[in-house]
């Protein structure tokens, strides 16, 4: 079962987020929406990824949710007080549509988490390629990705360096904060000096030739990609002419 | 007839008002190593830059006389069309892995994707080019994580599985260690094997005398020198001009004449004989 997962065409797993965001703004209510959650994290969990899934959407999306449930229970307009304190008092109307908001964060959150946690970056590189997307947006995609972990990696090497030479990086929030400022601006001017470089590895590779480019990975579409497929279509169908009707 | 040319150029980078490369005459033939050495500054980068076609097609800049790659003029190719006939290495290993990609296999395969290559004869060539240059360990690791030699012996892999016609590389071992240094120059002497040419900017001149078979020597953005190895790492005209000897013809310039030591000695092998000689000669 993971592997029939894992091994789904890229697009067929876009696909099924791309249903997540048609079907919850069609369905009514918020029962739906949040279902969603464990949907996916029974998904995930067939996957191999729940532990990783699941540190990823609590840690991301918990305080937006309380966020939103703390701003809008108390102050969206409503008469319904269900508890009150000094100038505060909490609304059933503002719970309700704290429900509403956060159901529709949690399901479209939970999706991408998911889609991410399954989906190989190279592999959605190759498929966003052969549905025509340029080499040059797929190189910033993918470059992009790549940078992050190096930049990381750089930015621990001048930290070193400042410590080494008795600059202060740890302790409060304001000594991280003075020590952190200075070492981005040398961060971000050796990314500058690389780039030029990184153009040249690039132009040796050929990149900017008008030929036709190929992929050595090549990314077989499955007959459960056509079954899954299937299925989200009349699901959608399914979902829209029940909202029609009803 | 000359692989590569150039003829009278001069070059002014567009932030520069002073010329890095000032009236340089330089043919190329097939098949042979050139090292070209002198002092930071001198142009060597520069000349390796043109005749890539880095300039003027992406340093923009002056560019006076006349550059002919394979008997067409520079300005007729466009760059990317260069790619697959003169590959081009630099000094810095951190950013000569492309960043598309999240294996060594992937990130050899890539050069030839970009040529349209078809994906059964990339994975061919892509093999092949691991097995010659003994990356089978690390073919699956992701190419940002290697030591900066693994990342330049990727490079080297990345240009050769091209196939270009010549090979550009400017100062591959400077930010290597002294095995990373063996390894580049290994990779460097297979290349030059299958006639291969070579144009090499280096400093680590012991290695130059061992497998260059020409020198250039620039100064001020001029090639004030030309010729065989022998003959020009046996000359010590080349410090004059801020380049610099292997150790073994510094030693032996200042013992020429004496024992029956009649050719300075450039490398390892050359100055072993010429000790033991001298040895024979301090025993008799």
């Amino acid at each position: 079962m993971k592997k029939s997962i894992l091994d789904l065409y890229p697009t067929t797993k876009l696909l099924g987020v791309l249903f997540v965001f048609i079907s919850i703004l069609i369905v009514p209510g918020y029962a739906y929406q949040y279902a969603i959650l464990p949907i996916c994290m029974v998904i995930a969990l067939l996957a191999g990824v729940l532990q990783s899934f699941c540190s990823l959407f609590f840690k991301g999306v918990t305080l937006i949710v309380l966020f939103i449930f703390i701003i809008q229970g108390f102050f969206y307009p409503g008469e319904t007080v269900l508890w009150s304190g000094w100038i505060f008092s909490l609304k059933l109307e503002g719970l309700n549509y704290s429900l509403l908001l956060t159901s529709k964060i949690v399901a479209i959150t939970a999706s991408i988490i998911l889609f991410f946690q399954i989906t190989k970056t190279k592999d959605l590189i190759i498929a966003l390629e052969k549905m025509g997307t340029p080499k040059k947006v797929t190189y910033v995609i993918m470059s992009t990705l790549q940078i992050i972990p190096q930049m990381r990696k750089q930015l621990n090497v001048i930290m070193d360096a400042q410590r080494s030479r008795g600059v202060e990086t740890e302790g409060s929030l304001m000594i991280r904060a003075k020590a952190i400022v200075p070492v981005l601006g040398t961060l971000i001017i050796s990314s500058f000096e690389n780039t030029q470089e990184r153009v040249i590895t690039l132009e040796s590779r050929a990149f900017t030739t008008q030929r036709k480019k190929t992929n050595v990975t090549v990314l077989p579409k499955g007959p459960l990609d056509t079954i899954v497929r299937i299925v989200l279509l009349l699901l959608l169908v399914l979902i829209i002419w029940k909202g029609v009707i009803g | 007839m000359s692989l590569l040319s150039m003829k009278n150029v001069s070059y002014r980078y567009p932030i520069n008002n002073w010329k890095s490369l000032k009236q340089v005459t330089l043919n190329i033939e097939a098949g042979v190593f050139y090292a070209v050495i002198g002092a930071g500054g001198a142009g060597k980068t520069t000349l390796c830059s043109v005749f890539r076609g880095f300039i003027p097609h992406f340093y923009h800049g002056e560019l006076e006389g006349e550059v002919q790659l394979f008997g067409k003029n520079l300005l007729q190719y466009e760059l990317a069309d260069i790619a697959a006939r003169i590959g081009y290495l630099f000094q810095n290993p951190f950013t000569q892995i492309s960043g598309a990609k999240e294996t060594v296999f992937e990130e050899i395969a890539y050069g030839l994707e970009n040529l349209g290559v078809e994906p059964a004869e990339i994975r061919k060539k892509v093999e092949d080019v691991i097995a010659l240059l003994k990356l089978e360990k690390i073919a699956e690791s992701n190419p940002t994580e290697l030591s900066g030699g693994q990342k330049q012996r990727v490079a080297f892999a990345s240009v050769i599985v091209m196939d270009p016609e010549v090979i550009i590389i400017d100062e591959p071992t400077s930010q290597l260690d002294p095995q990373g240094t063996e390894e580049i120059f290994r990779i460097i002497d297979l290349m030059k094997q299958r006639g291969k040419t070579i144009i090499l900017v280096e400093h680590k001149m012991e290695w130059i005398a061992e497998f260059a078979d020409r020198i250039i020597v620039m100064e001020d953005g001029q090639v004030v020198m030309q010729g065989d190895t022998q003959s020009i790492l046996s000359n010590p005209k080349v410090m004059e001009h801020g380049g610099t000897l292997p150790q073994y013809a510094e030693v032996g310039l200042k013992l020429l004449g004496e024992e029956g030591i009649h050719q300075v000695p450039i490398t390892r092998k050359q100055g072993e004989l010429v000790f033991s000689k001298l040895q024979k000669g301090g025993a008799e």
